[in-house]
């Protein structure tokens, strides 16, 4: 009896990357191979009988060689999808990427338009969930100005999009220092003027927006945003169901008009 | 007159949002504009709402007036000259330092700067003109603005500006001279779809200038799509092909001015620094319910914007009588939100969907269905149309299948190009088709056998919930009333008979 061989890899697009290479390669066949990423909590998912486990070390030219086949046999289009689903919080990425690429590979660039196959759908759909949440969020991400003049920001995305974001804003402010924390993650990425920005690992913050911007904080624009804020708004038309829909409750912690103002000590 | 001196900018922002809230724009889409790498800012053509106010409208850009003072006196406006409202004014400097420390802070995409009219109209925009201009040219700004244009302003001053804005607007505010006489006795018409005029024909002179000027003017999303070109031309045909439905020239303003070119822009020379004059182009405001104008002609004139003055936007603004004036209609249970939105609905089958407003209304029936949308209102008067074969029809007519959006059009055509379809595959797609099923066909069969009965289907689309904002739905028996009354609706016979009948 033939049994199945579970890649496990990390929950990072190289990681993925080195697991479909090595079970590419390994000659299992693909109806014997499962991809599975660790979660984000560093655990893997349930261990499944009569399978042999197989642990994937991450290895960058393995990934490259990876890349780089699905943007010349494929398309760059279709490397981009992939990359978002790699990105997003959807559990079993890895096998998914796997799965499309099989037939990616196997029918060229026009694998992205068969959006009646499952597989398919589901990446084209992922990608429209992670890419929705990226634009969320550039939209409510909210910078503080600390005292030395650094724009800070947290923000608790579901899906890992800070470097989806991250360029945008380095276009947007390129005379501005920035640090955008993601607050599920642990991670950062900062900018200097004239600088590529980078990704970097930041100890465990404290969970709150407020806690961790507003300490000390004394910002005379945040202010005036939440006047702003509270008199644009038509009374007579006044809609929280309609608000709801259009910015759920959970992106609120980390955006300044929302943080209720006895929370912010103004010192 | 009450003015202030020596106010915070605090209790000046108070003011002055509060007065520019009724102004509906608030987009910030039509340009894409990286960054200089040296000043701030940059543009996204899909547009960004950075927030969403208690009365769940998108904001995408700090909307203030530049002054609430006024000389002229609007009925329905808070700032007009005979109110006695604490009045308030920005300097240019100030609303320079608003704009950038918001939107450093990503408060905001960008500037919606609107006004009362101080002094002059000239003297106003002057104002304006050189908050924009300290706003791009000392503080590096390429955030996006959206700039109001004061009826009645110096045309070489309209000009100067557009090299400065994104986006210019002049309110139409009432769909007829004589609305807009009754209830805007300052303003007059000409003097607002003038501007309108000068600045679309700078823009089209301008695209030629860059070569940049494309044929398609059609849904700009999707323009620089190759898969829809095609759907596109063959649209663009069809349009052609049909007779002029909106009789443009029963509107002699907007006729005499569309055939008449001269004696409106006057000669600048474009500043060498800004290379692309209003990029996202104009819009306006239509003021809904302060006049007895039924929808039908609010809608032509708003085809004719669309057709005549290559509007990118018609917003319309329900009314509220914020000034409890005796001569407009009360608003005291609250403003015609539905009708607001059917007009939305309608708008946007005019601007994506290829209708013609008389295929939705006329003389006849001037007024939306209250109970359906109007895109399921056509398709149930024009079921000799249908049932349309998914696999084969071209994205035009997909677009017409009440359910059928943009989107699942486009995910339609892409996904049969390798796969004939069925109804389980239209659901792997997403595709809703509690509405769709009465009028497609899936390899040449129906998904349930019916007959293409009208009864039948009204009632069943009916029973499905109209889509509506949350907070509309909820008061849906009082503004069926009120817009029997308010806008004598005739239902068609077969609907009225239906509502009589006590469709749950
Ligand atoms: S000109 Fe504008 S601000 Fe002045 S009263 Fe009329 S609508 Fe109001």
């Amino acid at each position: 009896m033939n049994n199945l061989k579970i890649f496990q890899c990390e929950n990072s697009i190289d990681g993925i990357f080195s697991a479909i290479y090595q079970a590419w390669s390994s000659g299992y066949g693909h109806a014997n191979i499962r991809i599975e990423e660790q979660s984000e909590n560093d655990n893997y998912t349930n261990i499944t009988l009569f399978s042999d486990y197989i642990i994937v070390k991450t290895d960058f030219e393995q990934a490259m060689k990876v890349s780089q086949s699905i943007k010349s046999k494929i398309s760059l289009e279709a490397y981009e999808m992939v990359c978002r689903v790699a990105l997003s919080n959807y559990q079993s990425k890895g096998d998914l990427i796997y799965r499309f690429l099989i037939l990616g590979f196997h029918v060229g660039s026009k694998v992205v338009g068969y959006l009646s196959n499952e597989v398919v759908n589901r990446v084209f759909k992922l990608n429209r969930y992670v890419n929705g949440e990226a634009h969320h969020i550039m939209g409510f991400l909210r910078f503080s100005e600390q005292e030395n003049g650094i724009l800070t920001s947290v923000i608790h995305p579901k899906n890992n999009i800070l470097t989806l974001i991250t360029p945008h804003f380095a276009d947007r402010l390129p005379m501005e220092r920035f640090v955008i924390i993601d607050g599920n993650r642990n991670i950062c990425s900062l900018h200097l003027p004239g600088r590529p920005w980078v990704l970097a690992e930041v100890p465990n913050i404290k969970s709150t927006y407020h806690e961790t911007i507003m300490d000390d904080n004394n910002d005379e624009y945040e202010e005036l945003w939440r006047v702003f804020f509270d008199n644009i708004a038509i009374k007579e038309r006044i809609n929280p169901g309609l608000q709801r829909n259009n910015l759920p409750i959970r992106f609120r912690r980390d955006m300044t008009e929302f943080i209720p103002r006895e929370n912010i000590q103004i010192l | 007159m009450i003015i202030q001196e020596g106010m915070t900018i605090q209790r000046k922002l108070e003011i002055l949002s509060d007065a520019a809230k009724y102004d509906v724009a608030c987009t910030s889409s039509g340009v894409d504009r990286k960054g200089t790498g040296t000043g701030m800012g940059n543009s996204l053509a899909c547009g960004i709402c950075h927030s969403f106010s208690e009365d769940g409208r998108c904001i995408s850009l700090l909307k203030i007036l530049f002054t609430n003072e006024c000389i002229f006196d609007c009925k329905y406006c808070i700032n007009r000259s005979s109110n006695d409202v604490v009045r308030a004014s920005f300097t240019p400097t100030e609303v320079c330092e608003l704009t950038m420390e918001f939107y450093r802070r990503n408060y905001i995409e960008g500037l919606f700067l609107s006004s009362g009219i101080m002094v002059s109209p000239n003297y106003t925009m002057e104002l304006i003109f050189d908050a924009l201009r300290m706003l791009r040219d000392e503080y590096q700004f390429s955030g996006y603005i959206h700039c109001k244009t004061i009826p009645g302003t110096d045309p070489a001053l309209v000009e100067a500006i557009g090299w400065y804005a994104d986006r210019m607007s002049v309110n139409l505010e009432l769909p007829t001279a004589s609305s807009l006489k009754q209830l805007a006795p300052h303003k007059n018409r000409k003097n607002i779809l003038k501007p309108m005029r000068q600045i679309q024909l700078r823009r089209e002179s301008n695209r030629e200038y860059l070569g940049i000027y494309g044929g398609m003017k059609y849904p700009n999303e999707i323009n620089n799509d190759t898969v829809y070109n095609k759907a596109f031309s063959n649209f663009n045909n069809r349009l052609n092909r049909l007779p002029k439905l909106c009789d443009t020239k029963k509107d002699n303003d907007i006729n005499n001015l569309i055939t008449s070119t001269s004696d409106i822009t006057p000669y600048v020379k474009p500043p060498v620094t800004r290379s692309r004059y209003v990029p996202a182009g104009q819009s306006t405001q239509l003021i809904i319910g302060a006049t007895d104008e039924s929808d039908y002609h609010i809608m032509s004139v708003s085809e004719a914007l669309y057709d005549g003055f290559d509007l990118k936007r018609v917003f319309y603004s329900a009314f509220m009588n914020v000034n409890n004036d005796s001569s407009l209609p009360s608003t005291q249970n609250g403003p015609p939100l539905l009708r607001e939105h059917r007009l939305y609905q309608a708008d946007w089958l005019l601007r994506f969907y290829g209708f013609r407003i008389n295929e939705l209304l006329s003389e006849r029936t001037p007024n939306f269905n209250v109970l359906l949308d109007p895109k399921c209102d056509w398709a149930l008067r024009n079921l000799d149309k249908f049932p349309v074969e998914v696999n084969k029809a071209d994205y035009y007519t997909l677009l017409r299948v009440p359910g059928i959006g943009v989107n699942s059009a486009r995910r339609i055509i892409t996904a049969r190009k390798s796969a004939t379809l069925d109804f389980k595959d239209l659901k792997t797609l997403g595709i809703v088709l509690k509405r769709a099923v009465y009028f497609i066909t899936c390899k040449g069969s129906m998904m349930y056998p019916i007959k293409l009965n009208e009864d039948f289907i009204t009632r069943e689309l009916l029973s499905v919930k109209d889509k509506l904002p949350f907070g509309i739905e909820r008061d849906i028996t009082y503004k069926q009333l009120s817009l029997f009354d308010d806008v004598s609706f005739h239902p068609d016979e077969e609907v009225k008979g239906m509502l009589l009948g006590g469709v749950q």
